[in-house]
């Protein structure tokens, strides 16, 4: 079953359209890869999909409701829905680790007892191997430790869908495979949708089954990433080839 | 006179050197400048081993575009490198001048004026929007007691008042001081002097009191609010705050509005004690009157009117320091640099906002 499914979509800033009238889906229970060069319009879908960022055209469902950019109450039931990682993790600075984590918690649910919220968050903590890190502030941490704080932060309300902006851009490739082993952990124990923004063409293997592929204004390729991987398409064919180069050096 | 055709001059040929970069293509086009109209020129590039992007470009300026100057002899590394230089689609230089602007000089002038106008009011709009949206929020939080974190009030109060007092106390207190030098000096002329207590209890109540503070929040709070949400919109924490659906402008708004709503009497308390104490020093200094003496002058003119009227002016500067504040903080753009330019842009936003406020009290309470 379908998630998310985009008809026609635009998205862009102002006037100006990123991606003209692009059409897909989010298959349930999987990994969704969004990939394209660097301003192909990836991080501009996600802000759409996100809720921020209205669309110039068209629009989307989620979970088979048409989401409403002028209704609050069509944004709210999206926002119930999902869970961000942003690109740099977008902890609140001034709030340590364990109260990031705690915030939507208590924001939506500040009738449930501290004991219940101390357990969530530790429970979503220890999801991330964070646990020992609780007390510590947004700047006393690594930017790979933040990104697992702010997954945890995500992850604490039990999102149907974690859309993930480049996890693993400024990241060492050991950390990086592990917030790949995380999102894969995610979506086998958890059954949970992830839609991941990378270029990283190794993390697009390792956890990818679905992929859209952006690029000149529009979607180039959607489909599963084996038949990408087999494609005869002289841009696939480029874009990979030319990541490969640049990953093997 | 026979109608012969006249017989075309060689070409000059111009050798360019060994290596061709930057500044060797200016002296070269300096000396195609001395040449002009002196022929056609060939410039010959069989010594060009080392050369440039500015190199390149010269190269495809002079094939597309330079009149009566030609190429030769150009080495294959150097023809090779041409070909793959990304050149602009116009080839050209100089610039092509921009498209004549249509209508004329004043009704451009006209239609900036009007652009400008209108994202004046543009901006008005949203920040009147942005304050019924604050009245709601606090309305609805004082209601529900849902969306604002706890404990931030706190913070915030510590923060605008506890750390405001000192320098709106000392301000406050020079400012008191300043005003009974000046006003003894010329009540004295008349033998007045004992007026400066009149005077300077109801100019510190009314008037500098509530306007001396709100230029201070200004600066102080106005400034610091500004930056943090900036800062936060820039570093997507506001985006973040939003897919957890927390509502950015209750969240980070509300704790802050009740903060100075809570925090601004206190300090307005404690600004018209200062005040009033400098002119009391400057009254016992000058001319020996007594501080009792000073006060019971000071309340046979000022009542509690006039301090509740100081005491609602402070407050609503306040809201406009920090509604204006939180306006400029949450629209900012997406990068660092509109950080500093917002904050600025904020504390005059803020300073205007108090003065034309003031300047509406007037009108309301005289």
């Amino acid at each position: 079953m379908d998630i998310i499914t985009a008809r026609d979509l635009s998205v862009g800033y102002g006037t100006e359209e990123v991606l003209r009238r692009v059409s897909f889906t989010v298959p349930e229970g999987l990994i969704t890869a969004v990939v394209g060069i660097s301003g192909s319009g990836k991080s501009t879908l996600l802000k759409t999909l996100a809720g921020l960022l209205p669309p110039l055209g068209g629009g989307f469902e989620f979970a088979g409701r048409p989401i409403d950019y002028g209704s609050e109450a069509s944004l709210g039931y999206l926002y119930e829905r999902i869970g961000v990682l942003y690109q740099d993790g977008a902890l609140l600075n001034a709030l340590s680790l364990y109260e990031n984590v705690a915030l939507p918690v208590r924001m939506h649910y500040p009738e449930l007892p501290e004991g219940v919220v101390r357990d969530m968050v530790h429970a979503g903590l220890a999801q991330v191997e964070m646990a020992d890190s609780a007390e510590k502030l947004p700047a006393e941490l690594s930017g790979g430790m933040r990104k697992r704080g702010a997954l945890a932060r995500a992850l604490v309300l039990s999102p149907e869908v974690v859309f993930c902006d480049e996890p693993s851009s400024g990241l060492d490739p050991i950390t990086s495979h592990l917030l790949d082993d995380l999102l894969l952990r995610l979506k086998e124990g958890f059954k949970m949708t992830l839609v991941v923004v990378t270029h990283e063409l190794r993390s697009i293997e390792r956890v990818a089954d679905r992929v859209l592929l952006l690029g000149d204004g529009g979607l180039r390729f959607a489909g599963d990433y084996a038949d990408l991987a087999a494609s005869d398409d002289d841009f696939i064919r480029t874009f990979f080839l030319r990541k490969d180069q640049h990953d093997d050096a | 006179m026979s109608g012969a055709n006249p017989v075309p001059s060689p070409p000059e040929v111009v050798v360019l050197p060994k290596r061709l970069k930057a500044p060797d293509i200016v002296a070269v086009l300096a000396e195609l400048r001395k040449r002009a109209g002196n022929g056609p020129v060939t410039l010959d590039f069989r010594e060009v081993e080392e050369f440039d992007s500015a190199a390149l470009a010269f190269l495809g300026h002079l094939q597309e575009c330079q009149p009566g100057v030609s190429a030769a002899n150009i080495p294959e590394a150097l023809a090779l490198a041409e070909a793959g230089f990304a050149r602009r689609p116009d080839g050209c230089w100089p610039e092509k001048p921009a498209a004549a602007p249509s209508g004329s000089r004043f009704s451009r002038f006209l239609q900036s004026l009007a652009d400008r106008f209108l994202a004046r009011v543009r901006a008005l709009g949203l920040f009147m929007s942005m304050l019924g949206d604050e009245v709601f929020h606090i309305a609805q939080f004082l209601k529900t007691r849902k969306g604002v974190y706890p404990g931030e009030t706190w913070n915030q109060m510590f923060f605008m008042g506890y750390k405001s007092y000192p320098i709106v106390c000392v301000l406050l207190f020079l400012v008191g001081v300043t005003i009974s030098i000046t006003s003894v000096e010329q009540l004295r002329l008349f033998g007045a002097d004992i007026y400066v207590a009149d005077l300077i209890g109801y100019a510190m109540l009314l008037e500098l009191v509530p306007l001396m503070t709100g230029v201070i929040l200004a600066g102080k709070v106005g400034a610091a609010v500004t930056a943090e949400l900036a800062s936060m919109t820039v570093l997507e924490e506001v985006d973040a705050l939003r897919t957890m659906g927390i509502v950015p402008a209750r969240f980070l708004m509300v704790p802050r509005l009740i903060a100075i709503t809570l925090v601004v009497p206190l300090l307005v308390v404690m600004a018209d004690v200062a005040g009033i104490f400098g002119g009391i020093v400057v009254a016992r200094i000058s001319f020996g009157m007594r501080p009792a003496t000073f006060l019971d002058q000071m309340l046979n003119t000022v009542d509690w009117s006039d301090f509740v009227w100081g005491l609602v002016k402070t407050v609503v500067f306040g809201w406009a320091v920090v509604v204006g504040a939180g306006f400029k903080g949450l629209t900012v753009g997406r990068s660092a640099e509109e950080v500093g330019r917002a904050t600025t842009e904020s504390v005059v936003l803020s300073i205007t906002l108090v003065i034309v406020l003031d300047c509406l009290f007037a009108f309301v309470i005289y």
